[in-house]
């Protein structure tokens, strides 16, 4: 098993590095990896809030919240990107975190819909606060993340490619660190919280302490995503940050899956990809996210990812025999 | 070491708990036994912080603990059992020890994250100590089976490991010898014998009444919430009051 | 001054008396199916536009329109319950995300099949009636009517009928219900229907006050699960309380700010309920 997963990352990070120069000259392909990158890193932030049983369905929210800082830093006050860019993660935790406490007692159902309001109220204030984001309409011109020049090399994040890759490293510092996380010893902490809060505390975990850990940390990744959405839209209004973005984000970890770890990257890159590859038009794409998400529902519970182990087990019933040499 | 004042549990208009005062010292293990619904488990309910008395307070070390959170309680080192087995059936007797460890040693996030030299000592450390734990209940063997493919009887003893990986100085044990054959039951009170030695006092609830006088220094008897009779097993095994409880006044039910 | 308070109230409590027959439905499934259907606003607005096309393209009378919304979304609500729900009954989160599935697939089918502008019923009781200073449209009066006749029905049928006793024990224990020989799945259907039918009436009825659009339903879903939160969980007077103290809170605080800030401080309103007391005002669950 170990050995699976060393070689499954190996793979991965391949793909990653290989995938934006072998597509450098398309634009579209470029883009959707862009996408595709940013899907993941919300998707695994989602999952790493619902390890310890929370299903948030107001996470776009605090993309919300860390595009318009991003935006509003780089735009309107003249910060460069390197400094919006965390920042913008460091306000939507510091939101996450005030509201954290009081939000974290309540669980199950109620604490999703709880996000769910508190989510809508964020995109309504956005929409409200017409003088900072400009409401309805929202910003335009904000600026690209500009170019670096590092020991005589030269680079323009303005062009695709290179942004791609910085979407990519931001991924994967995500993905590693939700990935130690979940791995760690804390990881089983976590877990235990989501299999039985009251064992759990017996054993002395502070159950509410760690719920708005997760949460924070989720919403802090979200911020990074929504600054990165917004310095590659160059322009944002409220409804980028929907109740249906969340929803998206939502179907994208439950088509993956969350027991695994790569469930949400799964899910996240499946639908990213298959609306563009089947290149029907905009208004049947929510049809494919429908399709997949009930196919999973009633036919693949455990998610997409679950998919080469479900595959296995079938071989294993239909030929006994093959069972030995598998 | 502990220590309650009075303390009585109302659900409503019924009395559960009515003005329990025990103590417990260091050293010693301490019976609390009664018949069926007679309040015990409220009270390790109460004593661990899952209830909240109506009156009276619990003071464990000197500190009043009456109104603290059932993990603050834990970490101070007053830890129980449940009567209905409740470990984590999908994870490994492993993982389910890793769980329990959470407190000794604590884990950080950063250091977790970084993988730290920090880190990987503290993992070492657990696993050695889970290591200790459970060749001291019996189960090393079992260590990478799902806790719930065990036995009832391995799955009790789980718990008690748990507990005890977080390093109690008090250990609440709740009929921790309920569904074992004699001789699972020989086994669990020398192992019961072997964590007083490492240094923890127990307070068990029973109805095993053998295996609770040849194991408990003294016992308080309750009945329909209210203690009955207090002291030595001997002292306690012949009074009319205990007796009378236990076999009921005769005329009850058919 | 005051009449504009009063016509204030008097537009609130119009839109308070759809948002009641829209959480209705929802809290009649809530309690009895032990789900929440997510997809509820989208079958009021489905039902908003089979009132349209019946009354607008097809000139059937507005009432029949509405009486025939009703038994079209009732139905297929019994259809949804029977192929999808009922095997997920009680198991609250493959269920929302069910329902949100469904919700997707019948917003992007309306965008498809009505186009995305909004639509309108052209009035149905043109004119108004003047008490004081304060104008009350016959349209919305005859919502609010409405909303009082279909929840006085509600009411009895619950309360009276046999029927609705064999939904009160359903919703209180399923399994006790079904020992005591009452058709669990007949009653979960029925009580889908129903729901069902009356978000399809709270559709149409906002299709003539205000306008139709596909998506009208996330509107009524947030607005439906808002208002079971504030009346109480598995309360029927709790769903009518709620929903008309949040539709004076979007009639009045207009008045003095903007649409926008009537729903952030209504949403403020049922963040704090579900912080401090879940339960909601009337809620025994």
């Amino acid at each position: 098993m170990k050995l699976g997963r060393t070689k499954g990352w190996l793979l991965f990070a391949l793909c990653v590095i290989l995938a934006p120069i072998v597509f450098r000259n398309n634009s579209y392909l470029l883009i959707v990896l862009i996408l595709c990158g940013i899907n993941v890193i919300m998707t695994s932030s989602l999952r790493a809030m619902a390890t310890v049983g929370q299903m948030c369905m107001g996470s776009m929210a605090f993309s919300g919240i860390g595009a318009y800082t991003s935006a509003l830093l780089t735009l309107k006050a003249g910060f460069p990107f390197w400094a919006a860019f965390p920042l913008a993660g460091l306000v939507a935790m510091a939101v996450a975190a005030i509201i954290a406490f009081p939000f974290v007692r309540v669980t199950g159902v109620y604490f999703a819909m709880l996000t769910l309001f508190l989510g809508e109220v964020v995109r309504l204030i956005i929409v409200e606060w017409n003088s900072l984001t400009g409401g309805v309409t929202g910003l335009t011109g904000i600026p690209p993340m500009g170019a670096i020049s590092l020991l005589g090399v030269h680079v323009d994040f303005t062009s695709l490619l290179p942004y791609c890759y910085f979407v990519f490293f931001v991924m994967m510092v995500t993905l590693i660190v939700l990935y130690r996380i979940d791995r760690s010893f804390l990881g089983t902490t976590l877990a235990a919280i989501e299999k039985d809060e009251d064992v759990s505390a017996s054993v002395g975990i502070n159950v509410i302490k760690y719920k708005a850990l997760l949460f924070c940390i989720g919403c802090f990744f979200f911020g990074l995503a929504g600054s990165l959405l917004a310095h590659y839209m160059r322009i944002l209004n409220a409804d980028s940050f929907s109740l249906f973005g969340s929803i998206y984000i939502l179907i994208y970890m439950v088509a993956g899956g969350r027991k695994k770890f790569s469930g949400p990257i799964v899910g996240a890159v499946v639908l990213t990809l298959i609306p563009e590859m089947f290149r029907v038009m905009k208004q049947y794409q929510p049809l494919v996210f429908v399709a997949v998400l009930f196919f999973v529902l009633y036919f693949l519970r455990a998610g997409l990812a679950d998919l080469p182990d479900k595959i296995r087990h079938l071989i294993k019933k239909t030929h006994p025999g093959k069972a030995a040499n598998a | 070491m502990l220590e309650t004042r009075g303390l009585t549990k109302n659900f409503g208009g019924l009395c559960a708990v009515n003005n329990i005062n025990i103590t417990v010292e260091p050293d010693e293990i301490v019976g609390l036994i009664g018949p069926n619904g007679a309040g015990k488990t409220t009270v390790f309910n109460l004593l661990t912080g899952f209830l909240r008395p109506t009156k009276g307070s619990i003071l464990f070390e000197g500190m009043d603990i009456t109104s603290l959170k059932p993990h603050a309680i834990t970490r101070l080192g007053l830890v129980r059992t449940f009567q209905l087995v409740r470990i984590l059936p999908e994870f490994t007797v492993a993982r389910n020890m890793i769980a329990a460890s959470h407190l000794h040693p604590k884990i950080g996030l950063w250091e977790a994250i970084f993988n730290t030299s920090g880190y990987r000592r503290k993992e070492k450390e657990i696993l050695a100590g889970l290591g200790e734990i459970l060749e001291l209940v019996g189960l090393t063997e079992v260590k990478d089976v799902l806790a719930q493919n065990l036995p009832y009887g391995h799955q009790k003893k789980l718990g008690i490991a748990m507990a005890l990986a977080t390093k109690p100085r008090l250990l609440l044990l709740d009929e921790s010898l309920s569904g074992m054959n004699p001789a699972e039951v020989e086994n669990a009170l020398g192992i019961i014998d072997l964590i007083r030695k490492r240094g923890t006092a127990i307070l068990l609830i029973e109805h095993n009444m053998q295996a609770v006088m040849s194991i408990c220094d003294r016992l308080y008897v309750i009945n329909f919430g209210t203690e009955i009779c207090r002291g030595l097993p001997d002292e306690v095994k012949q009074d009319k009051q205990v007796i009378e409880a236990y076999l009921g006044s005769g005329k009850k039910h058919a | 001054m005051w009449d504009g308070v009063l016509q204030g109230i008097f537009n609130g409590l119009a839109s308070g008396w759809i948002y009641v027959l829209v959480a209705l439905g929802l809290a009649l499934v809530f309690s009895i199916l032990g789900i929440l259907q997510f997809a509820h606003g989208e079958i009021y607005m489905l039902g908003a536009y089979v009132v349209y096309y019946a009354c607008v393209v097809g000139h059937i009378p507005f009432l029949l329109a509405l009486l025939i919304s009703a038994l079209v979304m009732g139905v297929g609500g019994i259809i949804l319950e029977r192929v999808m729900f009922r095997r997920i009954r009680g198991e609250m989160e493959p269920a929302i995300l069910a329902a949100i599935g469904l919700t997707l697939l019948f917003q992007t089918v309306a965008v498809i099949a009505f186009g995305g502008y909004t639509k309108f019923i052209p009035s149905v009781f043109p004119g108004v009636v003047k008490l004081g200073g304060v104008r009350l449209s016959k349209d919305r009066l005859f919502a609010v009517i409405m909303g009082l006749v279909l929840t006085s029905a509600l009411f009895l049928v619950i309360k009276k009928t046999k029927v609705g006793k064999a939904m009160l024990a359903v919703s209180h224990d399923p399994e006790a219900a079904a020992l005591q020989g009452i058709n669990v799945n007949r009653i979960s259907s029925l009580s889908m229907g129903i729901g069902s039918a009356l978000a399809a009436i709270a559709g149409g009825l906002m299709g003539s006050i205000l306008q139709l659009a596909p998506h009208m339903g996330t509107f009524a879903i947030t607005k439906g699960i808002a208002v079971i939160i504030l009346g109480g969980i598995g309360s029927i007077s709790g769903a009518v309380l709620g929903g008309l103290i949040l539709g004076l809170v979007d009639g009045l605080i207009p008045l003095y700010s903007s649409g926008t800030m009537a729903a952030i401080v209504g949403f403020c309103v049922i963040i704090l309920v579900l912080l401090v007391r879940p339960k909601g005002l009337l809620g025994h669950d």
